[in-house]
């Protein structure tokens, strides 16, 4: 039987992250009720997706620009995801470690002066 | 310093790397410059294919980096023929792009980058390393098949490919998850010691799902149903890269894994190899039969062709695996000339022409072209003074030496029924009435290169046995 006491620290964690969102969605309504600022419209009471209306047929055109930042910003996204198992465990890689991921930056770096160049970052 | 020995392991890697970097950032600021980039990234693959043949000849071989990768003889052959066919579809291209209005600078960026992907694919000995050259090669393949933007046909070969090849690609992680699961270690090496004893179902599932995502890649039966559309849609010179060198790589991939890691429980895999040649080489012959567009014709040539070489691999020997790397060498010399021939159909306007008409009585109007083409189709075909023939040749000796006569004799059944779609092509070139619609070709670099891969697979190439015999026995022996 595995000793389950080692994991109390993420049941902590779990009800204080639960207690807290909670906390954030529920005490706003609450508060707003009380001191009558209570006011929907249609607009509020929409879901909230990107900008764009929630409910309608899903063959509309929109923008082609919004995949092409989409798509940089999942690249640039990824760097910042890399860098957080790097951060940790550098004490263990040591200078081979930092120099390595000065490449992966270094590279990265190259491809955004490529996308800034051919002028995937402009809106016009 | 063991970082040091590990990079100067990958010397043809790290040359392709730094020269896609430089030309990347030469094509931001020249667009224009296609034809400049080009040439140098045919230089830096020339630069890269030095170095592995002087490691090649060396015939060391060493793990890199804590046995991600490895330096063997083996992968440097694969390497060398990767290069090779990656700087013959660089060479073709610029006139064929320049007509489609999409010379752009970026195309030979984007053949280095696949190369790099290639390189680390035939060299991976572990199953993260695998993934990741299978990738960067896939990734600049998907952008390579809708190059042209302008035409719906290549923007929807790229669609297709991306969406099925990361389904396959998806069945390949999922199998690898099973098998790291099941073996604990995703190094080839400890994979294989893990199933020296025993093999559960779950490691059986694991190994069938990453088959599965390999035959996707090779396309073979029966996950070959996205490579017509592919190849017809995708420009000319994309097609011919495709049917060449990233077919080398995942071929030389699927022999490392399945030797390497699973050697050891021949059983269990030798059934499924010998399923999917099987269904390769029957629907790539008969598949191809009712096709009047040329392309398609050649992408299912290629199935059946997959089908033959990996009969070789079922034997499982190293006489097979030798064989398999002839037989992929040849390959890739008749492949690349079809396509190099297909590229010289062009009309009096310039558009390019792929019909079974268009070719009608070729030979009275092209003579010079309807030979070569006609000595890629009999060399596809097997017939016996053609270079095509001793590939086949050295895969059914492995296979009939290895046990398994059955196999041989469908396969030679087979290779009858693919001869028939190979000689129509030969009787409407040189028996039919002239359809006069093929006008002469201006393209020096195709004529040339067309002649000299004609000359590779007529009688000439036989002179070419020996040093290829030594070759691909030096580099069978690495796997085993």
């Amino acid at each position: 039987m595995t000793d389950l006491s080692q994991y109390l620290p993420i049941l902590l964690f779990l009800v204080v992250a639960l207690a807290l969102s909670s906390a954030f969605v529920f005490l706003p309504m609450g508060v707003s009720r009380l001191t009558g600022t209570y006011k929907p419209t249609e607009a509020k009471l929409a879901e909230y997706e990107c900008g764009f209306p929630a409910f309608e047929d899903s063959r509309s055109q929109f923008d082609v620009r919004f995949y092409l930042v989409a798509i940089l910003f999942i690249i640039f996204d990824l760097e910042a995801a890399f860098l957080f198992p790097w951060a940790v465990s550098l004490g263990e890689t040591g200078w081979i470690g930092w120099g390595t991921m000065m490449l992966f930056l270094f590279e990265l770096v190259i491809g955004f002066i490529y996308a800034w160049k051919v002028g995937a970052l402009e809106w016009e | 310093m063991e970082l040091n020995a590990s990079l100067s392991l990958v010397r043809p890697e790290i040359i392709l790397s730094f020269s896609a970097l430089a030309l990347l950032l030469l094509a931001a600021w020249k667009d224009q410059a296609g034809r400049l980039i080009s040439i140098l990234a045919v230089a830096a693959l020339g630069a890269a294919a030095a170095f592995t043949a002087s490691a090649l000849g060396s015939g060391a071989s060493a793990p890199a980096f804590d046995g991600l990768m490895v330096n063997d003889a083996f992968g440097n052959f694969s390497k060398l023929l990767i290069y090779i066919a990656a700087a013959v579809s660089l060479t073709i291209a610029p006139r064929f792009l320049e007509k489609a209005g999409a010379m752009r600078a970026e195309y030979p960026v984007l053949i280095v980058l696949s190369c790099i992907g290639m390189g680390i694919m035939v060299s991976a000995t572990d199953l993260i390393s695998l993934y990741i050259g299978l990738e960067l090669q896939s990734l600049s393949a998907y952008v390579l098949a809708s190059f042209v933007r302008s035409d719906g046909r290549s923007a929807e070969a790229g669609l297709k490919y991306f969406v099925l090849g990361g389904l396959a690609s998806g069945m390949l992680l999922f199998g690898a998850s099973l098998v790291y699961g099941f073996a604990g270690s995703t190094s080839f090496a400890a994979i294989g010691l893990a199933m020296d004893k025993e093999v559960g179902l779950g490691l059986i599932f694991g190994i069938v799902f990453i088959l599965s995502g390999l035959a996707f890649k090779i396309s073979a039966a029966p996950f070959h149903m996205w490579t017509p559309d592919v190849y017809e849609g995708a420009p000319t010179p994309v097609t011919a890269f495709f049917a060449s060198a990233p077919k080398v790589a995942a071929i030389a991939l699927l022999m490392r894994v399945v030797l390497e890691a699973f050697g050891s429980q021949v059983l269990v895999w030798q059934q499924i190899i010998i399923a999917v040649a099987l269904m390769s080489i029957i629907i790539g012959a008969v598949g191809a039969i009712g096709q009047q567009n040329l392309k398609r014709l050649m992408a299912y040539s290629s199935i059946n062709n997959v089908g033959f070489i990996l009969i070789g691999l079922a034997t499982g020997t190293e006489q097979g695996i030798a064989a398999m790397l002839v037989y992929l060498t040849i390959y890739v010399a008749m492949t690349l000339g079809g396509f190099v021939c297909l590229m010289q159909l062009k009309d009096k306007d310039g558009n390019y022409r792929e019909e079974f008409a268009d070719i009608a009585g070729l030979s009275k109007t092209r003579p010079a072209l309807a030979a070569a083409f006609a000595i890629f189709m009999f060399s596809l075909a097997g017939i016996p003074p053609l270079f095509g023939f001793w590939g086949k040749l050295v895969v059914f000796n492995a296979a009939v030496a290895a046990g398994l006569l059955p196999l041989a004799v469908i396969g030679i059944a087979a290779s009858v029924i693919g001869a028939f779609y190979y000689l129509k092509v030969v009787k409407v070139m040189y028996f039919d009435d002239a359809a006069d619609v093929i006008a002469d070709s201006d393209d020096k670099v195709l004529v040339w290169t067309g002649g000299i891969l004609a000359a590779a697979n007529s009688p000439l190439g036989y002179f070419a046995i020996p040093v290829l015999g030594v070759w691909t026995a030096v580099a069978a022996k690495a796997l085993f």
